[in-house]
């Protein structure tokens, strides 16, 4: 078995769960790029992207607006891929996916918490921040930074604990292993399809999605 | 000036940061104001007033924010009526939240993933990936910076400086862009990740048309595909159980 530098995984896992919400929002919480760049800290860069490149295609069935719950992939798929690196595609891909899918809901519930670790903070400080007393603001907003990082903390950590139990647990017969990959890319892709459909909104615009799909199809056909 | 609004634009990087279900973005966007309204040090109670009119609720994008946040600095620093001053925030609450959406979330996220998936199933997808993680964080830090500035430069007014900008045009043309290139990443996706299986080609075809018409029926009342997923991962795993 191949010793994995846990604390480079732990530290990207972090910067891309405070990347959700709290900092930046520069893609590195999305799952393929989260994946990519823990692939590529592994050595397996290839298996990051795919592994990625899945939980993907249901993240790109939500859209993070407002005070709606949604998932925290990034984090998610770091430890999808620490389980998954190293192994054939075929033989890792669904275990893989699914322990990002369920890390990535449990994400969506911590953040609820921080919100409300937020909210708890903010009942506390409310009457001073109204009258406009200085630095409650930024002693708010410090908190809330604080609360994010430690969340994110936890989620890298437990994703990587839970990545590392499955990698000591026996291994799926290849016959399991194929079916489950199959499911997560059919969930996958059932996910982008929905979620491409529901933002065209328009048909006109849903007509370049068909487009745009039966160019991928012919472009594939003929290669 | 040029520190404090360096300091402002380096807040707004965080706005969400202190995130409450209450007042939304309301916090973050008085840090991002509070350097902005040092012009009022003087003057105590003014600074007091805006400070606590600053952190209300307020919902925007969070990377276009920053034009409300340069508005309503302008408009305190200027001594605007308060009443003015809620209202203007009221008032670009929603439309920045809006266009950003439109602009970034359905537009230009989508279609960079989409791009990336492409080059990841042709092989080329770290370095796709790395091409456009940075130019999507330089072009999210130069539209934060012009929209401060914007909102800086003409206050109250920037509502009608923001009807003139190009952006709705151009979160149109990104919202096409991201559907022509979800829909030709999805069969190179399904092609690149069911690689190995029995009738791989077949399969991804029909899986392709099902989700299209899946996809199609449920508009309205989508699936929740992860628990769909998991739903299904689990029969998966009885099956093989109950079979030895």
């Amino acid at each position: 078995m191949i010793e994995q530098p846990f604390l480079a995984l732990l530290v990207w896992g972090t910067i891309a769960g405070l990347d959700l919400a709290s900092v930046l929002q520069g893609l590195l919480n999305r799952p393929l790029v989260a994946g990519g760049v823990a692939g590529a800290i592994l050595g397996d860069p290839l298996s990051g992207l795919a592994i990625g490149g899945c939980l993907e295609l249901f993240a790109l069935d939500v859209l993070p607006v407002g005070s709606t719950r949604y998932p925290d992939y990034g984090a998610a798929a770091v430890a999808a891929v620490a389980f998954g690196a190293y192994q054939p595609q075929a033989q890792s891909l669904g275990l893989s996916v699914l322990l990002g899918l369920l890390l990535a809901q449990l994400g969506g519930v911590a953040v609820v918490v921080h919100r409300r670790v937020n909210a708890l903070a903010l009942g506390r400080f409310a009457e001073r921040l109204d009258r406009g007393d200085p630095g409650i603001a930024t002693r708010l907003h410090l908190i809330g930074i604080s609360s994010d990082l430690v969340r994110s903390v936890a989620l890298a950590g437990i994703g990587l604990a839970a990545a590392r139990l499955l990698v000591l647990a026996p291994h799926l017969d290849p016959d399991t292993s194929q079916a489950l990959s199959t499911v997560v890319v059919a969930g996958g892709v059932l996910a982008i399809v929905g979620g491409a459909l529901r933002r065209a909104g328009t048909p006109r615009r849903m007509l370049w999605f068909g487009g745009g799909l039966a160019a991928g199809l012919l472009s594939l056909v003929l290669r | 000036m040029t520190g404090r609004w360096l300091r402002s634009l380096l807040r707004l990087l965080s706005l969400q940061a202190s995130f409450t279900f209450e007042r939304l973005q309301g916090i973050g966007f008085a840090v991002a104001e509070e350097p902005l309204l040092e012009p009022l040090r003087h003057d105590a109670g003014r600074a007091r007033e805006a400070r606590g009119r600053s952190a209300q609720y307020f919902n925007a994008h969070p990377f276009l924010a920053g034009i409300a946040v340069g508005a309503m600095a302008k408009a305190e620093v200027d001594g605007e009526p308060e009443e003015r001053i809620l209202r203007l925030r009221t008032a670009l609450s929603g439309p920045l939240g809006a266009l950003g959406d439109q602009l970034f979330w359905a537009g230009i996220v989508p279609a960079i993933m989409g791009v990336i998936l492409i080059a990841g199933a042709v092989g080329y997808g770290l370095q796709a990936l790395v091409v456009t993680v940075v130019g999507y964080n330089l072009c999210r830090v130069l539209v934060t910076a012009w929209g401060l500035r914007l909102g800086l430069t003409h206050g109250v007014a920037v509502a009608g400086e923001l009807s003139r900008s190009p952006l709705r045009a151009i979160a149109g043309v990104a919202g096409i862009l991201a559907a022509v290139v979800i829909g030709a990443a999805i069969p190179w996706v399904g092609h690149w990740l069911l690689a190995g299986a029995a009738r791989a080609r077949l399969f991804g075809f029909t899986l392709v048309g099902v989700a299209v018409v899946v996809g199609v029926a449920t508009r309205s009342r989508p699936v929740p595909a992860p628990l769909v997923t998991m739903a299904a991962a689990a029969v998966v795993f009885l099956w093989r159980w109950s079979s030895g």
